[in-house]
């Protein structure tokens, strides 16, 4: 076997060799068996490549597709308001995550409801996700300055977000005992994969400010958690 | 009628809001977009990269100016978004084995050609950018002029990279 053929197996089999180069290939190939089969073994695999294309996903996630067509399709930021630095944020840790305790604070549904609001800042307005899921648009004073491709940093409104998440887990922790211990489970193990995925995404927007993508993989996956809780906490007022 | 005339009828009515007409896009083109993330990342990222892919396309579908066919369009946007994303979260680290891919590889090694068993779990060991390059060609039948603007290389790279793909594949198999 020669590394100066070898080199040039996978030109010839592609069929990128000029003809004076395939010749002299050509030639080396009648006389050396080693590269022979080499030439054999790569046809072979890259005669079998395409029939890995084609693989169902693990579940149907049409349904999953369905329900986010209508999202706003991206959060940017509000230029008026002052940008917070992810890392000055407290960020969980999945593998710390507390263990749910209950809270002496009690809530009805009217503070659930009120908990639960989130606002994701559109452009100079604002979109309030409320527990039902309806979005409703709230107007603002002034219009915004038009955003710039380096501002596009999301600022989620970060103390009503993590107030509605802190207060969903308390009463998800005050009613977990009417839930069983496998459900418990799964929404432990979903709400620790969540923040893994928006601990990923923040430190990532750190290294990299304006991508947009990343901060819309962020309000995705604070979107996912707040739902979850919310579907949580349902489950529980449908047992109480 | 063939599939590019039912895409073609389908992307118009979706372009006006048809949830419907989509889906049928979606179920005809979900399984390659599905193989396509299940190689370039994480096989644990794959379904959730899947919805952002028919996601963006759905945002997307007014700039789909019908100039090449609809599967093609979607799967460059597929590809690209893939990409991002991978490197946006940090996926170039050299990926591990699955364990739930291994486990349908030895599932499915009775009812499939030993070497497509193989090569599966050969392709999964493969260094990031061989891994990409040897996806993107061998398997997507992307050019290397193609490959080397989507990864932002040279076609020279992306040449090298294929063969040493290659290569690896074919020393991984035979040990």
């Amino acid at each position: 076997m020669s590394d100066r053929f070898t080199a040039q197996l996978s030109a010839y089999i592609d069929g990128e060799l000029d003809d004076l180069s395939r010749a002299r290939l050509e030639s080396h190939l009648a006389e050396c068996l080693d590269c022979t089969r080499t030439v054999a073994e790569l046809r072979a695999i890259v005669a079998a490549a395409p029939d890995y294309r084609g693989r169902e996903p693990s579940r149907d996630l049409w349904n999953d597709i369905e329900r986010r067509l209508d999202e706003p399709e991206v959060v940017p930021i509000n230029p008026s308001r002052p940008a917070v630095q992810p890392s000055s944020r407290p960020v969980a840790q999945p593998s710390s995550r507390p263990p749910m305790q209950p809270s002496r604070h009690r809530f009805g549904w009217r503070e659930l409801i009120a908990a639960s609001i989130v606002m994701a800042a559109v452009g100079g307005g604002a979109v309030w996700v409320a527990l039902d899921g309806t979005v409703r648009e709230v107007p603002t004073a002034a219009a915004p300055a038009p955003i710039t491709a380096e501002q596009q940093n999301v600022e989620f409104a970060d103390r009503e977000y993590d107030a509605a998440i802190q207060d969903l887990e308390l009463l998800l922790a005050r009613g977990q005992n009417r839930l069983d211990s496998a459900t418990i489970r799964t929404i432990e193990q979903s709400l620790s994969k969540i923040d893994e995925a928006i601990t990923e995404a923040r430190a990532a927007v750190q290294r990299d400010p304006a991508n947009a993508y990343l901060s819309r993989q962020i309000a995705a996956n604070m979107r996912r958690k707040l739902n979850l809780l919310r579907v949580a906490t349902q489950a529980i007022a449908a047992r109480t | 009628m063939t599939q590019a005339d039912l895409d073609r009828d389908d992307v118009q009515l979706a372009s006006a809001g048809d949830h419907d007409a989509f889906e049928r896009l979606y179920r005809r083109h979900v399984a390659r977009v599905t193989s396509l993330a299940r190689w370039l990342l994480d096989a644990g990222e794959a379904d959730d990269a899947v919805q952002e892919v028919f996601i963006r396309v759905w945002q997307k579908l007014h700039t789909f100016a019908g100039q090449s066919a609809f599967g093609t369009w979607l799967h460059r946007v597929a590809v690209n978004l893939l990409l991002r994303r991978r490197q946006s979260l940090g996926s170039s680290r050299r990926r591990q084995v699955n364990d739930e891919v291994q486990m349908l590889a030895a599932a499915g090694a009775s009812e499939r050609p030993d070497l497509r068993v193989a090569i599966e779990r050969a392709v999964d060991l493969l260094p990031a950018g061989a891994r990409e390059v040897f996806v993107l060609h061998d398997m997507e039948g992307y050019k290397h002029d193609e490959i080397a603007e989507m990864l932002a290389v040279d076609p020279g790279t992306s040449r090298s990279q294929l063969h040493r793909a290659r290569l690896l594949l074919r020393q991984q198999l035979a040990t």
